[in-house]
């Protein structure tokens, strides 16, 4: 006999008791669905972790003093020399600094900002800023130290509540006493995704020069903190390296903090995975829960249909035959369920990827696909062999004889 | 002629109960029979003496306790459950008292399923299916569910069934049992006419004019033949 026959078998008894059938492998839909929905999920989450972090800090390699190693944040411990032995690398080198500044929010009220030092055209170094208004101050006009000024989304709205910042004067006191009037140039865009809040701060951006040589806490030559921002290709994890070891080769080990974008993906990355194991855990219960459910109704089924497997054998059936008849309905049944659960999984994806801004990306991968109706098979497998050997174990007469 | 079923000395014994307290049922002690190739066969008797048991092992539904038998010169002691299938396929038609048809398969589709255990394809098994429902007067009735049929159209969907397989033999178990006097007479004209056709018939009744139709009566009593076990 055709196994084919069987399937077509399977397909009319599952058919001719569609609402049973139905709720029978509501279990399977909802376990597919679930293990579906999350491994998909994970990777939706991870590409969003991913592309929301190349979008606020690119690919780029963070180096910073090691404030635990005993050293005060009033010193500037990079270097221009430093920033000249990077220059060997595939990167570019943006030194900046951080002092702290006051504002006038009312006559008589004064308010911190930050004031950072960045060399001019940044948004041309590095493309994860970007000017909504005006211009931001080139690299002449930075390295001439003049008093021009960019400001976050967040302090143009401090700084020029209801005013169109561009044009006007922004003026700054250092808590120590000096003051400084810088005429705004242009004004950013507030960083956007996951971790767009995190990094959205009121910050005055300056020519380097200026600070130097306003500020009563800041030296020449000296910087705070660098953005290495890596070339099309090159590897992040060689190029760390190679500025960890320019680092201990001029300092001695661990005085420099030395972190790339691509580090903090992989955190995520590994914080990801261990949500997907869990989430595939209790997919992986009400998979088990559902698995008995078919065994339950592949039982019932058995028992009612005694006299048909009777009849089956009588006519011809082997044992054989009959064992994989029910086998294949069970896996039917559970196939069945795991393609709605699989559908059921799309058309959710499909509406987050609608609706929540941070999946920005539907993945559905033929692989996630093919693993979940392979599990909702092997389910009906599984829970199908106790009820297939006792069809196929039936006496015939007795089947028969059956009320 | 050519003896279809060749028995001797076959005996059943049932046990039931725990094993410290079985209960033994003898409820064939012994039978001898032999039926010719184209013989009509009626198998007699009161209540529980065997008669459905003697029937299930000429079919090949249940094995003997003890004896030798051949069906069609072919001893079936030993053979594997996949071999008594097949030969059940192949060779036995059974029809039954109570019709057994599967409920959700059309007549057409209920006659053609011992074709699929033969691995007959579709089209085929549907073609012949439809001639046997034709060849018992029910041409018109081959999309009907066993529902949609009187008791005498269903006996005669079961025996357009067994006929589907070109059977060595036909094994019919009080197939008027639950009919009234009309429909048991059309479906015994049926097998008045199969037996002219040349077919092997075994049927058990209790009712001594239906026992009259056939060529020769087989009387048991006790698990024992009383009557009419050797050509
Ligand atoms: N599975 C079984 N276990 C125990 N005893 C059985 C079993 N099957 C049949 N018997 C016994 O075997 C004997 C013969 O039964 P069988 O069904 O062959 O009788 P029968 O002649 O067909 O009766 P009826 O005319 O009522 O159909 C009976 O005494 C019955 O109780
Ligand atoms: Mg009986």
């Amino acid at each position: 006999m055709n196994p084919l026959e069987n399937f077509r078998m399977a397909f009319e008894s599952l058919w001719g008791n569609k609402l049973r059938s139905f709720l029978a492998l509501l279990g399977i839909v909802i376990g597919v669905f679930a293990v579906t929905a999350m491994i998909s999920l994970g990777q939706m989450a991870s590409a969003g972790i991913t592309q929301d972090l190349e979008a606020i800090a690119g690919r780029s390699i963070f180096v910073q003093p090691n404030f635990n190693e005993g050293q005060t944040s009033d010193t500037a411990p990079i270097r221009d020399e430093d920033v000249a032995a990077l220059q060997v690398l595939p990167v570019k080198v943006l030194p900046q600094l951080f002092t702290n500044a006051q504002y006038e929010s009312k006559p008589g009220e004064r308010r911190s900002i930050t004031l950072q030092g960045t060399p001019g055209d940044l948004p041309g170094l590095d493309p994860t800023n970007k000017i909504a208004r005006g211009r931001y101050f080139t690299q002449a006009e930075a390295r001439g130290g003049l008093a021009v000024a960019v400001l976050s989304d967040r302090a143009a709205k401090d700084l020029f509540p209801n005013r169109d910042p561009v044009g006007q004067v922004a003026r700054l006191y250092y808590p120590s006493g000096g003051r400084l009037e810088l005429t705004v140039v242009g004004v950013l865009e507030p960083p956007s995704g996951l971790f767009g809040g995190l990094s959205s701060s009121a910050t005055v951006y300056a020519p380097i020069p200026l600070i130097w040589s306003t500020s009563p806490f800041t030296r020449k030559g000296q910087y705070d903190f660098l953005v290495l921002s890596l070339d099309k290709g090159a590897d992040a994890q060689q190029v760390s390296k190679q500025v960890r070891r320019i680092f201990e080769a001029r300092y001695g080990k661990g005085k420099f903090s030395i972190q790339s974008t691509e580090s903090f993906q992989d955190t995520l990355r590994s914080i990801t995975v261990i949500l997907q194991a869990l989430l595939g855990a209790i997919a992986g219960l009400s998979l088990l829960v559902g698995g008995i459910g078919i065994m339950n109704i592949m039982l019932v089924s058995v028992t009612e249909r005694t006299r048909e497997i009777g009849l089956r054998k009588a006519l011809g059936a082997t044992a054989g035959l009959v064992r994989q008849q029910f086998l294949i309905e069970a896996v039917v049944l559970t196939l069945v369920g795991g393609v709605l659960g699989v559908a059921l999984a799309a058309g959710l994806l499909v509406l987050i990827t609608a609706t929540v801004p941070f999946f920005k990306v539907f993945i559905l991968s033929p692989t996630t696909i093919l693993l979940s109706l392979a599990v909702s098979a092997l389910i009906g497998l599984f829970f199908g062999v106790w009820p297939a050997a006792r069809a196929a174990a039936l006496d015939p007469i007795e089947a028969l004889r059956y009320e | 002629m050519a003896a279809v079923v060749e028995m001797q000395g076959i005996t059943k014994t049932y046990r039931s109960g725990s094993s410290a307290r079985t209960v033994e049922v003898h409820a064939l002690r012994g039978v001898d029979l032999s039926i010719g190739q184209g013989e009509y066969v009626a198998l007699m008797g009161p209540s529980g003496s065997g008669k459905s048991t003697l029937m299930h092992i000429i079919g090949l539904l249940d094995s003997p306790s003890g004896g030798s038998y051949r069906l069609g010169g072919q001893p079936v002691e030993g053979l594997s459950e996949a071999e008594l299938a097949r030969i059940r396929n192949q060779r036995v038609g059974f029809v039954f008292q109570a019709f057994f048809l599967l409920p959700r398969l059309t007549a057409l589709h209920n006659v053609a399923l011992p074709l699929v255990y033969r691995g007959v394809p579709s089209a085929e098994r549907l073609r012949r299916a439809r001639a046997a429902l034709e060849s018992v007067g029910l041409g018109d009735r081959l999309d009907h569910l066993p529902s949609e049929l009187s008791g005498g159209q269903k006996q005669r969907v079961a025996i357009a069934r067994a006929l589907v397989q070109e059977p060595d033999l036909l094994l019919a178990d009080e197939p008027t049992g639950n009919l009234d006097s009309r429909s048991s007479e059309e479906i015994l004209e049926l097998f008045d006419r199969l037996h002219r056709q040349g077919k092997t018939i075994v049927m058990v009744t209790h009712e001594p004019d239906v026992g009259a139709r056939a060529q020769r009566i087989v009387r048991l009593r006790d698990g024992k033949i009383a009557e009419g076990g050797a050509a």
